[in-house]
């Protein structure tokens, strides 16, 4: 309980907006299944052993700022995303992710997203060089 | 090189210290003392550690049939060990594959495609190229008596269109010769002026400043009055040829203007040299590149056990014992050996069950796999031969998602030919994956289009892969960061107990069969010397 109310305090604290619209959420679906659905699969149960679940998952619904950082820096096989979509886009998408397939967890707004980026470092990586 | 030139004060020759130099240090220490002799050519190794002795009564157990994993297993298996590959898929070459006719592939998330290309037609939709520095891949396709042709690598008569820039050469298609010779052209006309006219500080003295300018002058095609306006290697308005006049001596080109060129950002195609493994000679196998693959597999072919998926990798003092499940039976194996050598990605290895200690785990986890995807296009007409005289090469564009097309560089004037779509990395690759393999070829078809008008009308059929979906592959290629190259590298260079690792990304050549085999070299010289120790 002491864990849901510290948890409660710091997404008041983060600026998290209190519930997307549902415009927020269709167009996040629609923007998953073009950007995440190709690894993460339309259902988002993923690929065992290649790409991980969203639907249920404790990450995804837990802590907004990892969830968020992951999505900007990128991880492992996963691209960054900080440049591919804008602040707005990716609230869209993160919120549906994180409401969809049964999950609930609240919603994340443009302006968290923005904040999250300032402290973001992109994934570490050698630009890709054609073979 | 002199093979048998003998070392000052060292009473061998220098063949034989380079053997010693294998046995004890491995092909790294080969190229340490070759390039000590200024006989070698940095991070390049052109053939396999000269290891002597016999592995006879060593069992090694390589795990991954790719170019690494075989490139181990026919030098190893040479020495003597008794080694046994299992190999995931019914097939061996690991990336090395080549889709014609018939070739069927499943991605995760379940999209299903077979090659429709018409017979004698293919794409290589994975590794392509094979550059003259990769003399490691070039050993074996000489070994293996694999004929090779050129991969035509640089066009200038090819095409590019840049659509989103500034300026009137925006969504203007043009060739790349003309953007090559204006850049360079009014560049060499900048500095030459201004070198003449005392307004540079070249650090030169006064005769040499005059030498400088008949370089430019050379370099940009420039007038007497040091001015660039046009040359004939950008290409005619009307080709020269025969009679008077129509087309007689033919009418010049005319540059286009240098803000123009400028704010189209063209210039991003030009560059003075190419990056060293994308230079002149680049070659490509006759026939497809998994022709490197039958290569190894007509020497290792009997060593490998197909269809064998591995579950699980444990070691103890005596040995490594790897599980396996028999994808065709269902039925499980163990087998076990000395000394593994474990060729599977690490985008995979980090998904099985293997007792490697933390730092290794922590350094596997460190290493980023690229998302990348490519797609062969089927075309009924080479128009672009036939029509715009382009022969191979490659066709820039902005188009989103595209990065490159790629004409073939076979079948010259032949009826038919399958060029290269689109091939791409990272987010983009991401996104284009998420298409199905229709929907794929429908991008790359508009973008197409906006170069060739007859692209969609001579289109056939469509085969797409996106390595990030592949099961056992899971990306394209290993890509270090420059931290994790410092840290995580070194780690997984050196073995877990009884475990080597090898492959593209075990190496400073990633993505490039070249890395495969010379990482398998590296390692196989570290078990050598283990074993002889």
């Amino acid at each position: 309980m002491t864990r849901t109310i510290a948890l409660a305090a710091a997404v008041t604290l983060l600026g998290m907006a209190q519930g997307a619209t549902a415009q927020d959420v269709a167009k996040g679906q629609d923007l998953f299944n073009h950007k995440c659905a190709a690894c993460h699969q339309k259902t988002g149960l993923g690929v065992k052993g290649a790409f991980p679940a969203l639907a249920g998952d404790p990450f995804v619904q837990g802590d907004p700022e990892p969830m968020v950082r992951t999505v900007l820096q990128g991880r492992g096989g996963m691209p960054t995303f900080a440049a591919l979509l804008s602040e707005d886009q990716l609230a869209d998408i993160i919120s549906y992710v994180r409401q969809a397939w049964g999950n609930a967890a609240p919603a994340v707004d443009a302006a968290f997203v923005t904040q999250v980026k300032t402290s973001a470092h992109p994934q570490d990586k050698a630009p890709t060089v054609t073979h | 090189m002199p093979a048998m030139t003998e070392l000052p004060g060292a009473g061998v020759t220098r063949r034989h210290f380079l053997e010693k130099a294998a046995l004890l240090g491995g092909s790294a220490m080969v190229m340490t003392a070759l390039n000590a002799w200024g006989a070698g050519i940095a991070s390049m190794t052109s053939a396999p550690p000269a290891l002597r002795g016999s592995g006879a009564g060593h069992k090694l157990l390589i795990l991954g049939a790719g170019v690494a994993g075989m490139t181990a297993a026919y030098e190893m298996s040479k020495l003597g060990y008794q080694v046994t590959i299992l190999e995931a898929r019914a097939f061996a070459g690991g990336r090395c594959q080549t889709a014609r006719k018939g070739f069927k592939l499943t991605e995760l998330g379940g999209e299903e495609q077979e090659c429709k290309f018409d017979e004698g037609l293919y794409i290589n939709h994975g590794p392509w190229r094979i550059p003259f520095c990769h003399r490691s891949t070039l050993h074996y396709t000489k070994t293996f008596g694999i004929p090779l042709e050129v991969l035509v690598n640089e066009n200038d008569a090819s095409y590019a269109r840049f659509d989103t820039v500034k300026g009137p050469l925006a969504g203007k298609r043009v060739r790349q010769f003309e953007v090559r010779a204006d850049m360079r052209g009014y560049t060499s006309e900048l500095v030459a002026k201004a070198a003449t006219s005392g307004k540079l500080d070249t650090g030169l003295a006064k005769d040499d400043v005059e030498l400088f300018v008949e370089y430019l002058r050379g370099e940009g095609y420039l007038e007497s009055d040091l001015s660039y306006r046009g040359t004939e290697g950008r290409g005619y308005k009307v080709n020269p040829g025969a009679g008077i006049d129509d087309p007689g001596p033919g009418v010049p080109s005319t540059p286009y203007a240098f803000p123009d060129l400028v704010q189209s950002r063209l210039w991003r195609m030009v560059q003075s040299v190419g990056t060293f493994d994308q230079q002149h000679t680049m070659f490509q196998p006759v026939g497809g590149m998994d022709r490197i693959a039958k290569g190894f597999e007509k020497h290792v072919g009997h060593l490998i056990k197909y269809g064998a998926e591995v579950e699980r990798i444990r070691q103890s003092d005596a040995g490594v014992t790897v599980d396996y499940l028999d994808t065709k039976t269902g039925k499980r194996g163990t087998l076990s050996a000395d000394y593994c050598l474990c060729t599977i990605p690490v985008s995979v290895l980090r998904t099985i069950d293997a007792d490697f200690s933390d730092a290794y785990k922590q350094a596997m986890a460190l290493l980023a796999y690229d998302p990348v995807c490519k797609i062969g296009l089927q075309m009924k007409r080479r128009f672009w031969e036939e029509d715009d005289a382009i022969y191979g090469g490659h066709v820039y564009t902005d188009a989103p998602g595209i990065n490159l097309i790629s004409l073939p560089s076979s079948g010259w004037q032949s009826a038919k030919g399958v060029l290269l779509g689109y091939y791409m990395f990272g987010a983009d690759a991401t996104d284009m994956s998420g298409n199905t393999p229709a929907e794929r070829a429908a991008i790359a078809l508009d973008a197409g289009q906006r170069i060739f008008p007859q692209y969609k009308e001579n289109f056939e059929n469509a085969f797409s892969a996106s390595w990030h979906l592949i099961q056992y592959n899971l990306g394209g290629w290993g890509n270090w960061s420059a931290e994790a190259r410092k840290t995580a590298y070194p780690v997984l260079n050196k073995p877990d107990r009884r475990v080597y690792l090898a492959g593209e990304h075990i190496s400073y050549i990633g993505g490039w069969q070249a890395g495969a085999i010379e990482s398998a070299w590296h390692q196989i010289a570290q078990i050598h010397q283990r074993v002889a120790a």
